[in-house]
């Protein structure tokens, strides 16, 4: 260690030139990452300064018009801008309170369940539909919910009904279907974390409430959600960041023309726009209005909730 | 021993395996109750949850014409597999299962090895450049340029219309490349220590040392990223417009949005005479259960190894 210190120090830049020669191979591979990122992540975040130009493909950049908010300004004019705001807001809405809701009672209802194997039963199959694609939900969709599709014909033999109700076509029912679908995919999977964090509970709290006369009732309420409380506000500021993130596959699946009224969101905007008719910096413009909106909420709702909870996500 | 525990305690230990609970913490009348409603809720949810899957699966095997007469609930009242035999006599839908398996190996296989390698390049203690990789690559999860840039750089890369669409730009992942790091961070040092004294390279250390003790989360790693890959549709559509690489998803679409009616997919005369029986409803049915099944064979492994993958890292984080 002596011989070490006493050794004169070889100039910085050998001395890194030595090391990364050292590590030429670990080198190599984070070479090639780094790269990748560069090239798939960050060009792209670099990109986004085009909805300030007027983008045409092909054209260098310094050939392209400035055209500064223009196109932001655009997309705020347009007649359908208030309709796209109050869709995702109120498809997001949904998400945020039925679709944020069901997975956290699932789970404490879940958790109530004494017979293990019943639950274990129970909580695999409630995953399942998480793993298969929104074209095959919305193909049994289809087969359910079509004009001539089971659920009419139950309801048509009951006498319900007196006509077959066009479910997939219906601008009313169009939300109510779409969270339902959503809460059905997505439930059991969503569920998974917060019976992990009900698993944390340690039991000797459980017992000690139970001793102090609290009923089944009472421990879940005093006992078991004060202890999931911060992996529920966790994840609810996490949902607030993704709030104008309505997902777009349902509408783009199940949307037809004559639910676009109900159904356009910023993101099949953006998709209709660019890639489908070709206006690249108006799409970009309106793509990158959401994402700052989103990350404004997602900084607001932490503070709020440092302040309020003291539980933080940076 | 046994004789040193009091009788009482021995009855009351005998009362608790038998309840399954504690005396405490069993319940009442109010609670019973529930417990029955929950059972019941529960039933009814696993019959919500299985049923629609059910469903497609008897229109699949029972003749199109007779499905199209209603009143199918439980059970295929005219058996058949020309459904079936119709998707796999398809050259366009067989094309697709082709290009969505070769997508989801070779997608799964260079997503795993890459974010894998690149884990444990993080984890190699005195390497220069482990910061800036996890700071550049953590950066990255929180920003991105959104679809329409990012469909640009795709168009300038020269990458529209290619297969390698479907791996190269997922080929790194900072999620995966942090859970993976992560479960290297629980190895013992002296693993890896002893194989470089030893004079093995960082290539066959990550593929003979490190990679075999991270099976488990490779195993949770690699069902995630196959499931994605199966399941992706809107990347087709985006970034390989012209049909050529179409997966089994977007024939499946198609389908759905009847832009392709069962008749347009057999383009031989002879062999639509044949399928007369066929609708695009039980075409599509049969179709939907081959994009299914694979899915539910996956879910043995999913089971045996996510348990210990998702608590190793959504819940501790």
């Amino acid at each position: 260690m002596e011989a070490v210190a006493v050794k004169p120090k070889e100039p910085l830049p050998s001395r890194a030139w030595k090391r990364f020669k050292r590590e030429k191979v670990l080198w190599l591979v984070a070479g090639a990452a780094l790269i990748w990122l560069f090239i798939f992540a960050f060009i792209p975040m670099f990109g986004i300064v085009m909805a300030f130009y007027n983008f045409i493909p092909g054209r260098a950049w310094s050939d392209l018009e400035f055209v500064g908010l223009r196109f932001f300004i655009q997309f705020i004019n347009l007649p359908d801008f208030g309709r796209i705001v109050r869709n995702t807001l109120v498809i997001s809405g949904l998400n945020m309170t039925i679709g944020f809701a069901a997975p956290i009672i699932f789970a404490l209802l879940l958790n109530e369940l004494f017979n293990k194997p019943f639950k274990r039963i129970v909580q695999t199959i409630s995953y399942m539909p998480h793993f298969v694609s929104w074209v095959v939900v919305a193909s049994i969709m289809t087969t359910l919910l079509g004009g001539t599709g089971l659920i009419n014909e139950v309801l048509l033999r009951w006498g319900w009904i007196e006509n077959a109700i066009p479910f997939l076509n219906s601008r009313e029912l169009f939300w109510p279907i779409m969270i339902t679908a959503n809460v059905w995919k997505g439930v059991g999977w969503s569920a998974i974390i917060y019976l992990g964090a009900i698993a944390g509970v340690d039991q000797e709290l459980h017992q000690a409430g139970a001793v102090d006369g609290l009923g089944r009732f009472g421990r879940v309420w005093h006992i078991t959600l004060p202890a999931i409380l911060p992996t529920i506000i966790l994840l609810f500021i996490l949902g607030i960041g993704n709030i104008l993130n309505t997902g777009f596959e349902y509408q783009l699946l199940l949307g037809t023309p004559l639910t676009r009224e109900v159904h356009e969101v910023v993101d099949t905007f953006v998709f209709r726009y660019g890639v489908q008719l070709g206006r690249f910096s108006f799409a970009a413009a309106a793509g990158l209005l959401r994402s700052i909106i989103g990350f404004t909420l997602v900084i607001t709702t932490n503070m709020i909730s440092k302040k309020v909870t003291d539980i933080s996500i940076m | 021993m046994p004789k040193s525990i009091p009788d009482g305690a021995e009855k009351k230990l005998k009362i608790r395996k038998k309840n399954g609970l504690a005396p405490y913490l069993r319940s009442g009348v109010a609670g019973k109750t529930f417990d029955v409603f929950n059972i019941v809720f529960m039933v009814v949810f696993m019959f919500l949850m299985i049923y629609p899957f059910w469903n497609q699966f008897i229109i699949s095997i029972n003749q199109g014409l007779d499905t199209q007469r209603g009143g199918l609930y439980f059970w295929p009242r005219v058996f058949t597999l020309e459904n079936y035999r119709f998707v796999f006599s398809s050259s366009n839908l067989m094309r697709g299962a082709v290009i969505s398996v070769a997508r989801v190996v070779v997608g799964t296989a260079t997503h795993v090895v890459a974010s894998g390698l690149l884990a444990y390049v993080t984890t190699v203690k005195n390497f220069s450049g482990r910061r800036l990789v996890r700071v550049m690559f953590i950066a990255s999860m929180y920003f991105a340029g959104g679809l329409i840039p990012f469909y640009m750089l795709i168009i300038n890369l020269g990458l529209l219309n290619t297969f390698a669409m479907y791996w190269l730009p997922s080929l790194f992942g900072a999620f995966n490349m942090l859970l993976i790091a992560s479960y290297i961070y629980g190895l013992p040092d002296s693993l890896t220590e002893s194989a470089r004294i030893d004079g093995a390279g960082e290539f066959r250390i990550f593929f003979q040392i490190i990679a075999p003790l991270c099976l488990p989360v490779l195993a949770v790693v690699s069902i995630m990223t196959a499931v994605g890959h199966w399941n992706s549709w809107f990347d087709v559509i985006v970034f390989n417009p012209s049909g050529q690489w179409d997966t089994l998803q977007v024939h499946l679409r198609r389908i759905l949005l009847e832009r392709e009616a069962a008749s347009q997919l057999l383009l031989d005369q002879q062999q639509q005479e044949a399928m007369r029986n066929l609708t695009t409803a039980s075409v599509r049915a049969a179709t939907t259960m081959i994009v299914t099944l694979p899915i539910l064979f996956v879910y043995p492994f999913f089971q045996k190894y996510f348990v210990g993958g998702i608590t190793l890292g959504a819940v501790k984080g």
